[in-house]
């Protein structure tokens, strides 16, 4: 018995315990939801059978069902161009402002923290500010656009089904840049200055260094940003319950705004758990190439 | 002949710091240049200035005869060996090698088989496939030399390349680097801050203190002709020993006071009364008897190597003295020291510049 207290106290018994803790945490608030969304979607779930865990079984009825819903491509559509915009955007301007803050002009470290104000906002909040700046009668885009002859007549940004989808684009690729830009400048604060010299007088000009010296020593930052980004991506909600509501006629539907729809809104869980666990399997790919590029990182 | 590297006039400010002031350096075609002094004194900077790294703010810098002033580092065709060496940690050695190469557009069957060539004299020719974190200091190191030496450029400028090894290793990449350098028949440029590398490697070698070169030759001028009392106590180790001194009325010696005031005799011309510094080398004193010999000194502390003696004495200032093998001196001991007048070197109290 004291030998068990004190390995607690001081020895394995305490390194278990503080991992355990964490573990236990993790398996009963995330394991736990996701194997019964797992189990649900093999169900044929109802209202009136929502509080019991054992429910008839149907096999993979539910995923039939919806494949055989016309919306259903559409909407799967509609999250690959969200989530490949979304993350081109965020990643190319996020890049651009990495390097353009890495050439330290005056003021560059305090701009540099002033980008992140954007990051830190709620999600409802950034809609609400994009749904001012959208508004298709007295939006600023649509001011620009008009006063630099772009365009001859308004666009309804949120509720013309050709543009709802790029509404969305645009205000989280605003709001996922900033965190891009951080990570970024963070991969390139690591690369060694005196690398950039030996290159510069090995004779390769300021493109060369970026290609042969910069992208290659970016590589762990990149996949793991692009993996991150992926994730969070696919976890974005509140912009989409804000401005467009998926709408009109699921134009600007994705599947995580679907799933939430199904579930709580048109109360068919099974197939809400269904969509859930199409999007796993995309979030788990994802995770395996975040966890293998940071184990690659290269340094030194 | 125009020499492979001048600067003339050379000065470089970083706002109001002038960290380099009207440097006047020629480098001749195939020699091998040490800059040297301690750390700050602008060695580093000028190298830098050399390479392109640095701009200098006035005064012109020519290679192989050529202006360079406003010509990006790219295209001065110098090669650098840092002291961080500045491999590419994700490039194989032999992609390294070729990396200036490939930015120039060699083919890649020549390029490869430039790398195998230099690989071979160089030692690495098992290494071509390995990572630079796979490799050990003195690897890298031959590495990072390759690099420079598979561009046969105008000049090869090393910052300090030793100071990463050991001792031993250092010692052994002294020798390597200089013989590299003659079968090449290479012009380098050495920075370093230890003088012995400098005096062992070099054949010109340039002294440096706060951006000014304070004077510049062969290794054995500057240790038997320093122009002031600063090169006189950087060059040469154990450092000479510093007296104060006043010159003594017949005008051919000089009276130092160490304890008690001594009259030693010196090779020139001293005014009566002048106060200077009186310089002699460790090296070139030897102990005699107590009764005799020029001075009368009684011993600190004795230091033996086996080969070398080293003992110091208990005056103030005190002295360093290294005698050759053993020595029955022991601390305590009251000794005479002797040593020739010509290798007492007089400095002016006030200048610390040369007298005679």
């Amino acid at each position: 018995m004291k030998r068990i207290l004190s390995s607690i106290t001081d020895g394995r018994g305490f390194d278990i315990a503080l991992v355990a803790l964490p573990l236990a945490f993790l398996l009963l608030l995330s394991g736990l939801p996701l194997l019964y969304n797992v189990l649900m979607s093999f169900q044929e779930v109802d209202m009136f059978s929502l509080g019991t865990l054992w429910r008839p079984f149907v096999g993979f009825e539910n995923y039939r069902e919806l494949f055989e819903q016309p919306e259903t491509l559409p909407i799967l559509g509609n999250t690959a161009i969200f989530v490949t915009a979304s993350i081109a955007g965020q990643f190319l301007i996020g890049f651009g402002l990495a390097l353009f803050f890495w050439t330290n002009f005056p003021g560059a470290s305090w701009l540099r923290g002033l980008f992140l104000v954007s990051w830190v906002m709620p999600g409802l909040v950034v809609g609400a500010i994009w749904n001012w700046i959208l508004s298709g009668d007295f939006g600023v885009l649509n001011f620009l656009l008009r006063e630099s002859g772009l365009i001859s007549g308004n666009i309804f940004w949120r509720s013309d089904p050709n543009y709802s989808l790029w509404a969305v684009v645009m205000a989280n690729v605003w709001l996922g840049t900033s965190f891009n830009m951080i990570l970024l400048s963070v991969g390139l604060s690591a690369i060694p200055g005196d690398l950039y010299e030996a290159a510069e007088l090995d004779g390769a000009n300021a493109w060369q260094r970026f290609w042969t010296i910069t992208l290659p020593m970016m590589r762990s930052s990149i996949g793991a940003l692009i993996a991150l980004g992926l994730i969070f991506t696919l976890q974005q909600f509140d912009l989409f319950a804000a401005i467009t509501s998926g709408g009109p006629n699921n134009s600007s539907n994705v599947t995580q705004y679907w799933a939430w729809d199904m579930s709580f809104r048109q109360y068919d869980f099974a197939k809400g758990a269904t969509i859930s666990v199409i999007m796993i399997v995309f979030v788990m790919l994802a995770s395996i190439v975040y966890v293998r590029s940071t184990r690659h990182e290269v340094r030194g | 002949m125009t020499p492979q590297i001048e600067f003339s006039g050379v000065n470089k400010y970083y706002g109001a710091y002038h960290a380099l002031k009207n440097v006047e350096l020629s480098i001749k075609k195939g020699s091998f240049t040490a800059l040297v002094g301690p750390s700050g004194c602008g060695k580093s900077t000028l190298l830098r200035s050399l390479a392109g790294l640095e701009s200098i703010s006035s005064g012109t810098l020519k290679i192989a005869g050529d202006v360079m002033n406003k010509v990006p580092p790219r295209k001065r065709d110098v090669a650098m060996v840092f002291q961080s060496y500045a491999l590419y940690p994700h490039m194989t050695v032999e992609q390294n090698l070729t990396y200036s190469l490939r930015i120039r557009g060699t083919p890649k069957a020549e390029a490869k088989k430039a790398a195998e060539e230099v690989a071979a004299t160089t030692g690495l020719s098992h290494l071509l496939g390995r990572y630079p974190r796979e490799l050990s200091g003195g690897q890298r190191q031959r590495v990072a030399m390759s690099r420079a030496i598979i561009r046969h450029p105008k000049a090869f400028l090393f910052d300090e390349p030793l100071s990463n090894l050991d001792a031993a290793l250092r010692v052994h990449m002294r020798k390597e680097i200089r013989a590299l350098h003659d079968r090449l028949g290479a012009t380098s440029v050495y920075v370093t801050h230890d003088q012995i590398e400098a005096m062992t490697m070099a054949d010109h070698v340039v002294v440096m203190r706060a951006g000014v070169i304070e004077q510049q030759g062969k290794p054995l001028d500057l240790y038997d002709r320093p122009v002031n009392k600063f090169v006189a106590g950087f060059i040469g180790s154990p450092a000479m020993n510093f007296l104060p001194a006043i010159g003594s009325d017949d005008g051919r010696s000089l009276v130092v006071d160490v304890g008690a005031p001594q009259s030693i005799p010196i090779s020139i011309n001293v005014e009566p009364g002048r106060k200077v510094i009186a310089g002699i080398r460790p090296e070139h004193i030897s102990v005699v008897a107590a009764d005799s010999g020029l001075m009368r000194v009684p011993v600190a502390v004795v230091e033996s190597t086996g080969s070398m003696s080293y003992i110091t004495t208990a005056t103030k200032p005190e002295l360093a003295i290294v005698e050759t093998g053993r020595t029955d001196v022991s601390g305590g001991d009251l000794i005479g020291l002797s040593f020739a007048p010509q290798s007492v070197h007089v400095f002016d109290a006030e200048t610390e510049e040369r007298i005679g």
